[in-house]
């Protein structure tokens, strides 16, 4: 007889107790989902199920496990892309939730798991669907783990780049050593003097990864405003999306002022440089 | 991991299996010719003056790889952390005569903070690339990516905003609001696949001989996992089993390329990692990267061609002493390696300095006087911060460019003769509106 066999049956069910309140699991420890829990694991539930990439991406399983062999993630968390998948698959509310409090964000979006499928899943792409629906829910545990992007998603909602110079202080990246940051530390000029030595105008800034004209950032605005991507934003930090927003309505005012200052200059150009108020 | 031929077998089976499904591996470029007869889309087409080279990509199909006349799609890591990267490649297309735009009116295609932080959508990702997308067109450039994960994004907004009719409309309206609407490159191009295409003329500029370098290569995943069929393979290297890029440009210039173990592991990056949970970032790549390159392939160098995998397998070396992995080998983006060996200012082109792992060993190694470039480093640090004027590889853009996206000379429609020679000498034209394509 097997081991699960001797058990008691009381360790392979839950209790009714259990079954009205389902438990879930997060890394810190087992705890009960909350009636709210309960009822936003529902909608998201029923909203990943609806969203047409699960029909895409989400194609079939042989258990072969080659996804997870080659995982990088795998090697260092708890974290399975085939039990990514299977809970994609043929989960419920309850493992879809509790997938989505830290799982999903170990994920390195390398692609090699969808390389490696002989079933053409999209893998990676279906963990970005459960991040989606975990940000545009505002997980509290999603809220969590994107607290330290808050100057990482200003660069890039207002100018549309990730990263800039400054974000790389030597104090906050010391793991990188003293050379990696171009630091002033070393080479005895500010840091603004390094990047006038990159021979691109338009990479000497330390403020983002290259100067972004104003007509560009408003474009790039315009864009997050009309597909949901800063309602998305708002629902993880409304404090961030305000902010955003009156950053943009600055540049705003600074675009139609330079419009006029320009009107010569603009007056024999076409496209959109001529029509985009903004 | 599956070899080339073994997932070429795969994506057989596959397409046969999905047929009834209508879910086929298909080729997206005649589908968008498609497309662009009804209208729905302008295709940006490569075109004499971009001077194409053949290739050939996973399934055989052919690429053609613009050389000429490119709008650079900057990298916001590159840019921001590893400047060298972008302007060796500038450099090398001084050195070979091409022309080029480098503008302010570019975003990065925003997928390094969608696989992070997923605080995005298709639509919105889509939307970015096609605004990106018109830009090039609108300045008769064609776009080359300079980043991995941009390209590959860019492989798949192409496809998703082709075979997906209400994503497509949702762009198209979208991108209606700023007076621009959809074009579809030819082609999308990552950097490394240009320096493929150049390589006799990188080879007949070479300076050093590289010979005695034993180069690792770590492949990006974003160039070859997603969307595999667009990735350059070629039958002189590796037998077609691995990509080409950027193996093909060390072989050509003489380096040893060496094989290790975990050559098809990611580099780390994981996006989110690289800044919220470094302690992956760097165990994954001192253990499973750099390691096995040592030890293995007795690495004097690592190249690779794209900007997380730069970024995590040098900066991430630094902490391993205090875990007794002392191997700080240089890392360099494939560019880097090529301009040095063409002679590029290690310092002030190649940029070196940003690197985390010292790269002086690795010049010595190669020939390269490099405290002799040290020295005129500083003194020109000296010079800039006295006031000097900086040394720039194309002019410098007017106080305009600061809020607009000027004109720079379109694209032509198709029998108008030979293309201006450079941005400025051309003449604005009209861009052909969608519904209406360039024929």
């Amino acid at each position: 007889m097997s081991i699960v066999a001797r058990l008691p049956r009381r360790t392979l069910s839950l209790t009714e107790e259990e079954e009205a309140a389902p438990p879930t699991m997060e890394l810190t420890g087992r705890r009960r989902m909350t009636a709210e829990e309960r009822g936003t694991a529902a909608t998201i539930f029923q909203e990943f199920r609806a969203d047409r990439r699960h029909r895409e991406f989400v194609v079939g399983c042989l258990n072969c496990g080659e996804c997870t062999t080659g995982c990088p993630a795998a090697r260092f968390y708890d974290f399975s892309p085939r039990e990514m998948l299977q809970i994609a698959q043929n989960g419920d509310a309850t493992t879809l939730w509790d997938a989505m409090q830290e799982k999903i964000w170990a994920c390195c979006q390398c692609y090699t798991c969808n390389m490696r499928c002989r079933f053409g899943n999209d893998i990676a792409g279906i963990i970005s669907v459960m991040r989606e629906l975990s940000v545009s829910h505002g997980l509290e545990s999603t809220r969590r783990t994107l607290a330290p992007f808050g100057r990482s998603l200003t660069l890039l909602m207002t100018v549309g780049t990730q990263v800039a110079s400054d974000m790389i202080q030597p104090d906050f990246f010391r793991d990188w050593g003293p050379f990696a940051t171009g630091s002033d530390k070393v080479w005895q000029v500010s840091a603004e003097v390094m990047r006038k030595a990159i021979p691109s105008d338009v990479l000497q800034t330390t403020r983002s990864s290259w100067e972004v004209s104003v007509q560009t950032s408003l474009e790039l605005f315009r864009i997050y405003e009309e597909t949901g991507v800063l309602d998305m934003l708002r629902g993880l930090d409304p404090d961030l999306t305000e902010m955003l927003i009156d950053i943009i309505e600055e540049r705003r005012e600074e675009f139609v002022e330079a419009r006029e200052r320009f009107q010569d200059q603009l007056a024999g150009q076409t496209g959109p440089v001529t029509t985009f108020s903004g | 991991m599956l070899s080339a031929n073994e997932i070429r077998k795969v994506v057989a089976e596959r397409t046969a299996h999905q047929k009834g499904t209508g879910k086929r591996v298909v080729d997206v470029r005649e589908e968008m010719e498609r497309l662009e007869e009804r209208g729905e889309l302008v295709i940006h087409r490569i075109r004499p003056e971009n001077r194409p080279v053949e290739a050939s990509t996973l399934f055989g199909w052919t690429k053609r790889i613009p050389t000429d006349r490119l709008w650079h799609h900057k990298s916001c890591g590159q840019c921001g952390n590893i400047p060298g990267y972008p302007s060796s490649l500038l450099w090398l297309m001084n050195e070979t005569g091409r022309s080029y735009l480098n503008e302010p009116h570019q975003t990065s295609c925003t997928a390094w903070n969608y696989h992070g932080t997923a605080t995005s959508n298709p639509v919105a990702l889509a939307a970015v690339a096609a605004r990106n997308f018109h830009r090039a067109y609108e300045t008769g450039h064609f776009p080359l990516i300079h980043c991995g994960t941009s390209f590959g994004d860019y492989k798949e907004m192409r496809k998703l905003l082709v075979e997906n009719t209400e994503v497509r409309h949702k762009v198209r309206e979208v991108l209606r609001k700023m007076d621009r609407d959809l074009v579809l490159p030819e082609e999308i191009v990552h950097y490394s696949e240009w320096v493929h295409a150049m390589t006799p003329e990188i080879l007949a500029r070479q300076r050093y001989p590289v010979k005695g370098i034993i180069a690792t290569v770590h492949e990006p995943c974003h160039y070859y996992k997603m969307v595999p069929e667009d990735a350059v393979y070629d039958d002189a290297i590796y037998a077609g089993q691995r990509p080409a890029v950027p193996s093909g440009i060390l072989m050509a210039l003489g380096a040893t390329v060496a094989d290790y173990s975990t050559w098809y592991d990611c580099c780390g990056f994981g996006f989110r990692h690289i800044l919220s949970e470094r302690e992956f970032s760097r165990s994954f790549a001192n253990l499973r990267k750099i390691r096995p390159m040592v030890e293995e392939a007795h690495a004097d160098v690592a190249i690779t061609s794209d900007t997380g995998c730069v970024t995590t397998l040098d900066k991430s070396q630094w902490i391993g002493k205090a875990h007794g992995l002392s191997y700080l080998l240089p890392v360099l983006a494939d560019v880097q390696f090529a301009a040095l060996a063409l002679g590029a200012h290690p310092y002030k082109i190649a940029q070196v300095h940003w690197h985390s792992s010292s790269t002086e060993g690795l010049l010595t190694k190669m020939g390269i006087d490099w405290r002799t470039a040290k020295e005129e480093f500083q003194e020109y640090l000296r010079a800039l911060k006295a006031g000097a004027t900086p040394e720039l590889l194309h002019p410098a853009h007017g106080e305009i460019e600061t809020f607009f996206a000027v004109n720079k000379g379109q694209v032509l429609p198709e029998a108008s003769g030979p293309a201006p020679t450079s941005a400025s000498a051309s003449a604005p034209a009209a861009v052909p509106a969608v519904g209406g394509p360039a024929k």
